[in-house]
């Protein structure tokens, strides 16, 4: 690109953003009804923005976002499966090399960390990891619903739902126990009841990391001020942070659980029990 | 409930997840991770032949090595053998033709004293001869002292001639 062009390219982009900016101030918004007190506690408790399911029942827009992001992965997931896997040679491209790559991520630290008992585990860590880190970056798409109220919101992430984090928390806690009797029977399960605690830390810690990126991003855009420039790094970085150690921290809590309620009991020898 | 806990919507959140479960682990974890199974075992594979191919050549050549060894072995013995039955025939050849030249030398020596032997006779004869004809002429012809002076002169010719 020579110099000339890049000088209208810079103007234009220039002009584009004065509008916006402009545009912004004259053209009103519809505004937000309540304070933001009310604002953020229906961004924790969803009691006011409900969502219809298909007509059936009214639920929070977390359980449309869970939705909609399984619908994506599906389309995804066929997509590749009928193009793209059929096509994988050896030496692997760009496109192989991630897939090969985040398979092949989960599926060591299932190995690293229980090596006795792995298979099933890999495949739900996965699962797990891609629904925290793409469920999380979904909420960056500000895709638009219709609430009961007739009015429009954007679908968070279905984990910022307390109904999500807290299947997401407790499924993983009854993963670690169902690989504890998978291995080692009633022992096994006593192992993991020790960490009782463990499911309600689980889904509270993800819970509360992913709401308080929602309840950040919803305090920046109630303030026209700081609706300039400041969402770069509140919105994209920090979900996207999110995302990356939610992800990370979730799957390797229940792997290291996993692998230690899995691990074979030694018997114990007569020097052992003295 | 509080917090709005709702079962209801927990297992619908489930549901979905366990859906999510299928998807993935059949349409993506699955093959992907047979595919890199199958290229790992293809690999270890390859790896294994080459190894034993590695294996198979390395006892090759020491095989070949310790029958070099043997065949440098057994040719310095030759060798040896060979060196050792020649000097022998040489030392014999040496001893016959020693032997064959004292033969030949003594049997010149003996040639030679009988030439001389039978030279000395002959000289011998022929000076006889030659003094009874000279005193035979010399007692025909002239005086004694005229004699005795021819005598002395054929016998001076005769010793130059010889």
């Amino acid at each position: 690109m020579d110099k000339k062009k890049r000088i209208i390219a810079v103007a234009i982009f220039a002009v584009l953003a004065a509008v916006l900016m402009f545009g912004t101030v004259v053209v009103k918004s519809p505004g937000h009804h309540g304070s933001i007190g009310e604002l953020m506690k229906d961004a924790v408790l969803h009691e006011t923005n409900k969502i219809s399911l298909f007509g059936l029942m009214e639920v929070n827009p977390g359980l449309i976002s869970a939705f909609t992001v399984t619908g994506v992965f599906l389309v995804f997931c066929l997509a590749v499966r009928i193009f793209v896997i059929p096509r994988f040679k050896r030496v692997p491209g760009k496109f192989q090399l991630i897939l090969e790559t985040a398979v092949g991520l989960f599926d060591s630290l299932a190995k690293s960390n229980s090596p006795h008992r792995n298979k099933f585990l890999g495949a739900y860590l996965f699962t797990a990891g891609a629904y925290i880190f793409v469920g999380t970056i979904f909420e960056l798409f500000g895709v638009q619903v219709v609430t009961t109220h007739g009015t429009s919101m954007s679908l968070p992430a279905p984990l910022a739902d307390i109904n999500g984090a807290i299947m997401m928390g407790f499924l993983s806690y009854s993963v670690i126990l169902s690989g504890g009797f998978a291995e080692n029977r009633l022992k096994g399960v006593g192992q993991a009841l020790k960490d009782f605690s463990l499911p309600v830390s689980m889904s509270f810690r993800i819970f509360g990391a992913l709401l308080s990126g929602a309840l950040v991003t919803e305090l920046v855009y109630h303030f026209i001020a700081l609706s300039y420039g400041l969402p770069i790094l509140v919105a994209v970085l920090f979900t996207l942070l999110h995302a990356l150690i939610q992800a990370y921290v979730l799957t390797m809590l229940t792997a290291l659980f996993y692998g230690e309620v899995s691990e074979p009991a030694h018997e114990k020898t007569k020097k052992d029990k003295r | 409930m509080p917090l709005n806990i709702d079962w209801q919507q927990i297992l619908l959140h489930l549901l979905n997840f366990v859906l999510l479960f299928a998807i993935l682990y059949f349409l993506l974890y699955k093959p992907v991770k047979k595919f890199m199974d199958e290229r790992t075992a293809y690999y270890k594979e390859l790896d294994d032949k080459a190894n034993k191919t590695l294996e198979e050549a390395e006892k090759y050549k020491a095989e070949y090595n310790e029958k070099l060894a043997q065949a440098d072995e057994e040719i310095a013995e030759e060798k040896k053998q060979a060196h050792d039955e020649i000097e022998k025939l040489t030392g014999e050849k040496i001893k016959e033709a020693q032997g064959e030249a004292k033969k030949i030398i003594e049997a010149a020596h003996k040639n030679t004293e009988a030439e001389h032997e039978k030279m000395l006779k002959t000289v011998h004869s022929e000076i006889t001869n030659m003094v009874s004809s000279a005193a035979e002429k010399l007692v025909s012809e002239h005086s004694t002292s005229k004699a005795f002076d021819e005598f002395l002169d054929k016998a001076e010719k005769g010793d130059a001639n010889e």
